[in-house]
């Protein structure tokens, strides 16, 4: 019934030609035609933020993303924040490292790209955001182990 | 020879830390096999009614789609606690989780759809949703397969008592009667459930990719649902998304998953999406508690006399025996000369209740700190006098026979009424803010086991050892980790007892053809029993070690030290790498592996038919201080500090358990304000994050916590059970600090700002 | 859930397509927060979206100042007006709704003409220009375009006055005349702190003369009636009033006013009687400290 759209994007820095479902949700096509599953699906109603990638630096529900709709985009997932040959990971992965700010992690992934974005727009607006301002910035994804304590302890060591 | 601890005490971040915050660790919903199939599960549209006739022929027609089965086509027998849970239902259905067909086919799409084309005809039944309305002398009986003893419909009664209850109430100088009401709450886990099973028509095995926190106990029932033998079911645990207790049960989907593999001889994969974990996952008890409580005029505790009906659901899983651990609580928490307690899981058909973290003790304790409150009221008493008064003690044998061997109680409670800045002048008047908001501080103490609970024939774990040619460790457990840092524990404990950095250690830990056994993750049993297993094989492992060394040393093994990778003589300062040591071992006399293995059994007992007995090694003690803040126009709360004290017996890795204590803390407040899984005639009505809410970052407190550090004589170092407690106290403090805020009468949760806002009309 | 999508690039193409699927079941799409979980639920019907997400057209995408007013295209999400400098100073009750709307992520992608259209008596930004008795910019399918005051937008719960071949185009907020101070805020009721559906919200936006004296007064109610309301009579009642020394029978005068407004459902979130009861509490409110 429906016919396929060729879309260009690029997903962790590849630029990418893909053809895929008018209906295909931007979680479905990072998951399944892509195999990150690095991405993961929480409530699948932009609820939980376990979902969250990057599209042109900012964070967004993949789940309430149409796909076709990252066309001439930037994507960047999990698996898109770089690691050095030493293995070193990106500050705010490291950081909730440190802080035991990860648990079960089911939840990590998504906070990581809704800190990065966060991070991103507080050094370019040259701001150190308050515990508060923390709090609101990740108010989007729901985590049931840590509390968020420890999550928004390792964000504030980042500033 | 005693030595400063280098390792245990410092924060450590976790060993799993790093591939789970890279999205490289391997959750149910992420595992691919070739060939795999997707399943999904029809379940009833009804809560109750017959089961006329049910036509899967489109379904069966639907390209894509491989198989298709209902209750009719399998041959498997009755899952959970009492076997009264068909994994597909025949002939009727009980509740709205119920299970009547699956299917499998190549997408999770095409099952989805070819579960909707599958056709049931329904006589639709009244049903019971009422647990007294259940107890009545005319009603029906609602589970087929148990027909209770008392009743029908009890499906698991509990007595105990201790103590002249009589005479203690002669004694009373306040009595207070209240009828609380605890709700539904879920489990929450962020990931939902998955399962991948793979069985080989080939070698007649199954493999099960899945997400429980007892694998053994759940491999033995797998084999008893199916007619296998245990031993040919391997199950795997993929990284575990959330647990909290929802993954000490079977359910249904788990053999549903194997038998559409044993139908298809492919690997097939079931994941849960939002509102059907909502719907099919469990939930905790939802109970009415009558409890009465007394005090003499000194304001000590004389008797309790709790009496509860439990919404069992209609079925029974392990959830049932919530009351084992919340007559602990009753008859044991604050010293107390009698007690009386009886309570009673009765089915209806409401979804069924599971386990969940502090199983049945956040109830119990809501019930008995509440009652505190109004004794203390009643008497014109402080409210933090009146527990310090009656706070259990060092050595104490309570009527129940649980012997406290080290007990943090009393400072735990001292800790938090002095952060708190509480004083006993502290009144409504000095909280009134301003006409709008009102401010209030409550307290509230847990009791709950701390080393194991025995209730099943063993609470054993097994550890193996193995130290490689190159002086890596492998430690491989019978323990599960489910997010809680267990494995990183453990690897602290290996390190500080050979010396040997962290980074050198792995813990095997996921598959039950590789561990040894273990009874699972439940009743903050980890650390202490995997603990005390993994120094067990430490020191036989070290014995090898120390017997060669020693010999290369020339020197006695009393001297030798292990630290920086080497072991090393104080007499003479020489030393050896480990690895070397280990090498000596093996490639020259005796040729032998550096390998042990161990088997901790803890030293508790078995209750006794009347329940009395130490069914634990040692307890976990807590007090908490919380302050809010009522917005009178609104009725919201806001929870400004919680002050967490906590008898952990001692801190192993400081940043994991601030985690269980912060995480812990939370879940308790949302249990306090904001969550109830809504059901009206058995239909849920809120089965998704939009209306069943959990606490976002911006809604929590300041959370202070304070160690107390009792060094129990049994623990691991000193440490006992962690993981449970801090939820238990947190929703009853609440509630005594709204109550003292605004003087309103609160017997339920959540405490909902409709209902503060109803109570202040009310009152006023 | 499957569909046909078609996305337009410029108003022209918008057009056309409306116009050529006038005979077929079509929905827009935007920022899909709500439409996609709509359509998740519904059986798969043979539905063409209409996706707007990729349509540039300034008029549809830009904030901008015009002689007697704001311009704010439908496209604009919610978060650039949060962060918009001129809005807050303005229209603060449209930044702090926009503030409190759902999560970063939504607001990320979540359009004002979405949350205007979708119609829900919750929505929190169509609050707020209820309150700024904001105009609502609509084009048909030749190219016409009607502009309608958005407190005659809304028809009931989830229906509006759009035609099948019309969009909301633009939105028009009018100048804040004669002001001396600009008392504006979204007030929100929800059980949580975020990521809410408002249990009860009141948008208000009231202008004072240099003597304090209220010139103007704009006060929308949500989530108690099946659309968003004007609460006209207990805004006419402020008119004259000083902000500042209101006296307790004139609030509660003036609370009484705002209730008439009001015919709550009880749902699963809050019972009609929370609903009355906290309207009116925290109506008093806005006069207070």
């Amino acid at each position: 019934m429906s016919q396929s759209i060729k879309i260009n994007f690029t997903i962790n820095g590849k630029r990418t030609e893909l053809t895929i479902p008018p209906y295909m949700l931007l979680i479905d096509l990072i998951r399944e035609e892509l195999g990150l599953k690095g991405t993961k699906p929480g409530c699948l109603e932009g609820e939980c933020g376990a979902c969250t990638v990057l599209v042109n630096g900012e964070a967004v529900n993949s789940c309430l993303y149409l796909a076709i709709n990252v066309d001439g985009k930037e994507v960047i997932t999990v698996e898109g924040l770089p690691v050095t040959p030493e293995g070193e990971i990106d500050p705010v992965q490291e950081a909730l490292i440190q802080h035991g700010a990860v648990q079960c992690g089911f939840c990590t992934p998504g906070m990581v790209m809704s800190i990065k974005s966060f991070v991103a727009q507080c050094n370019k607006d040259n701001i150190i955001p308050s515990p508060d301002e923390i709090k609101k910035a990740i108010e989007g994804n729901l985590c049931r182990c840590t509390g968020y304590v420890k999550i928004v302890e390792a964000v504030e060591s980042l500033f | 020879m005693k030595k400063d601890l280098k390792v245990i005490g410092k924060p450590t971040p976790k060993l799993d830390a790093r591939i789970r915050a890279s999205g490289q660790a391997v959750y149910g919903q992420d595992v691919v096999l070739p060939n795999m199939l997707h399943g999904a599960i029809l379940r009833t549209k009804y809560p109750v009614a017959d089961i006329v006739s049910i036509d899967v022929s489109k379904a069966m027609q639907l390209p894509g789609v491989v198989a298709v089965i209902t209750g009719d086509d399998i041959n498997a027998n009755n899952i959970n606690y009492k076997r009264d849970n068909p994994v597909l239902k025949r002939g009727r259905v009980n509740c709205i989780r119920d299970e009547i067909a699956a299917v499998a086919a190549v997408t999770r799409e095409i099952a989805q759809e070819a579960v909707k084309l599958i056709e049931v005809k329904y006589n639709v039944k009244e049903g019971i949703f009422d647990p007294f309305e259940a107890l009545k002398d005319d009603a029906p009986q609602i589970n087929e397969f148990v027909k209770g003893d008392q009743h029908i419909n009890i499906a698991h009664p509990f007595y105990y008592e201790h103590g002249d209850i009589e005479a203690q109430k002669r004694k009373s100088a306040v009595i207070i009667k209240t009828r609380f009401e605890l709700p539904r709450m879920t489990h929450c886990c962020l990931a939902p459930c998955a399962i991948t099973a793979d069985y080989s028509n080939v070698d007649k095995r199954l493999t099960l990719y899945c997400v429980t926190q007892i694998p053994f106990l759940f491999q033995r029932d797998m084999a008893r649902v199916l007619n296998m033998a245990p031993s040919d079911i391997r199950i795997i645990q993929t990284v575990i998304g959330g647990g909290f207790g929802s993954k000490l049960d079977m359910y249904p989907y788990e053999p549903i998953c194997a038998l559409l593999s044993m139908e298809t001889g492919r690997p097939v994969q079931i994941t849960f999406d939002r509102e059907e974990e909502f719907i099919a996952s469990p939930t905790r008890q939802k109970m009415t508690i009558d409890l009465t409580s007394g005090a003499d005029s000194k304001g000590k505790f004389t008797f309790r006399e709790a009496r509860i009906i439990m919404d069992n659901g209609a079925y029974t899983s392990w959830g049932a025996t919530t009351p084992f651990v919340m007559m602990q609580t009753f008859s044991s928490m604050y010293q107390l000369p009698a007690c009386i307690f009886d309570a009673k899981a009765v089915y209806t058909n409401n979804v069924y209740a599971g386990s969940f973290r502090g199983y049945g003790n956040p109830q119990a304790t809501f019930a008995v700190e509440r009652n505190i409150d109004l004794l203390a009221e009643k008497l014109g008493m402080d409210k933090f006098e009146i527990r310090l008064k009656n706070a259990n003690y060092k050595d104490e044998l309570t009527g129940q026979e649980m012997k406290f061997i080290s007990c943090g109680h009393k400072e735990a409670l001292e800790i938090v009424s002095d952060k708190s800045g509480y004083s006993p002048c502290h009144s409504r008047e000095g909280g009134n803010l301003s006409n709008r908001y009102k401010r209030g501080i409550g307290f509230a103490s847990m009791l709950h086991v701390g080393g194991g609970a025995k209730i099943y024939p063993s609470d054993g774990c097994g550890t193996n050892l193995k130290m490689d040619d190159f002086g890596k460790l492998t430690i491989i457990t019978g323990s599960s980790e489910i997010g809680q840092g267990s494995e990183t524990v453990l690897a602290m404990m290996a390190s500080e007892e050979l010396g040997i950095d962290l980074k050198n250690i792995k813990v095997i830990n996921t598959d039950t053809d590789i561990k040894p056994w273990d009874v699972g993750v439940h009743a903050s049993r980890t650390t202490f029993v995997a603990g005390n297993s993994l120094l067990g094989a430490l020191k036989l492992l070290k014995e090898k070690l120390s017997n060669k060394a020693a010999q290369l040393l020339k020197t006695e093994i009393d001297d030798l030290v292990y630290e920086d990778g080497l072991i090393e003589s104080t007499t003479s300062g020489e030393s050896f790498k480990i690895d070397k040591v280990v090498r000596e071992i093996h490639f020259k006399p005796p040729n032998e592996l550096c390998a042990v293995y161990y088997y901790y059994e803890p030293g508790s007992e078995f209750q006794d038919k009347y329940y009395k007995g130490n069914v634990s090694d040692t307890y976990a003690f807590a007090a908490q201080a919380i302050e809010v803040e009522v917005d009178t126009y609104t009725g919201n709360i806001k929870v400004l500090d919680i002050h967490v004290a906590q008898d952990v017996g001692k801190v192993i890795n400081p940043l994991g358990l601030a985690g269980q204590i912060e995480g812990g803390v939370v879940m308790g407040m949302g249990y306090a304000l904001l969550e109830e899984l809504y059901s009206e005639k058995g239909y849920i009505l809120n089965p998704n994050f939009h209306d069943y809410k959990i606490p976002t970052s911006v809604d929590i407190p300041n959370i202070h916590f304070y160690p107390v550090e009792t060094n129990d004589p049994y623990g691991p170092y000193g440490a006992k059970g962690v993981g449970e407690a801090p939820l238990i106290p947190t929703a009853p403090a609440i509630a005594n600090a709204i109550v003292d805020a605004i003087g309103i009468r609160i017997v339920d949760l959540p405490i909902t700002p409709e209902k503060v806002l109803k109570a202040l009309k009310n009152d006023a | 859930m499957k569909f046909n999508v078609v996305s337009p690039e410029n108003t022209k193409e918008l057009l056309e397509l409306i116009s050529v699927n006038q005979d077929r079941y079509f929905r827009f799409g935007a920022g899909y927060t709500d439409l996609l979980i709509e359509l998740k639920k519904q059986p798969d019907e043979d539905l063409t979206v209409i996706n707007l997400a990729q349509l540039t057209d300034d008029i549809f995408t830009a904030i901008s100042k015009i002689a007697d007013g704001f311009r704010i295209g439908s496209l604009v999400t919610a978060k650039r007006i949060s962060l918009s400098k001129d809005l807050q100073s303005n229209y603060s009750v449209l930044t702090e709704a926009a503030k409190k709307l759902a999560s970063g992520q939504v607001r990320q992608v979540a359009t004002i003409g979405g949350n205007i259209c979708t119609a829900s008596p919750a929505g929190d930004m169509a609050c707020a220009l209820v309150a700024l008795q904001a105009n609502c910019e609509i084009l048909n399918s030749n190219g016409t375009l009607r502009i309608i005051p958005i407190t005659d937008f809304f028809t009931g719960v989830r229906t509006t006055v759009l035609q099948k071949d019309e969009v909301l185009r633009s939105i028009v907020i009018p100048s804040n005349n004669r002001k001396n101070k600009i008392y504006s805020n979204f007030i929100k009721i929800g059980t949580r702190r975020a990521m809410e559906c408002s249990i009860v919200s009141l948008a208000y936006h009231i202008l004072t003369d240099e003597k304090s004296i209220i010139t103007h007064a704009g006060i929308a109610l949500g989530s108690v009636a099946p659309t968003i309301m004007l609460a006209k009579s207990a805004c006419d009642y402020l008119l004259g009033k000083s902000f500042s020394s209101l006296n307790p029978s004139e609030i509660k005068e003036f609370s009484q006013k705002i209730l008439e407004y009001a015919s709550p459902i009880s749902d699963i979130r809050a019972s009609a009687w929370y609903r009355t009861e906290v309207l009116g509490n925290v109506a008093k409110s806005i006069f207070e400290n």
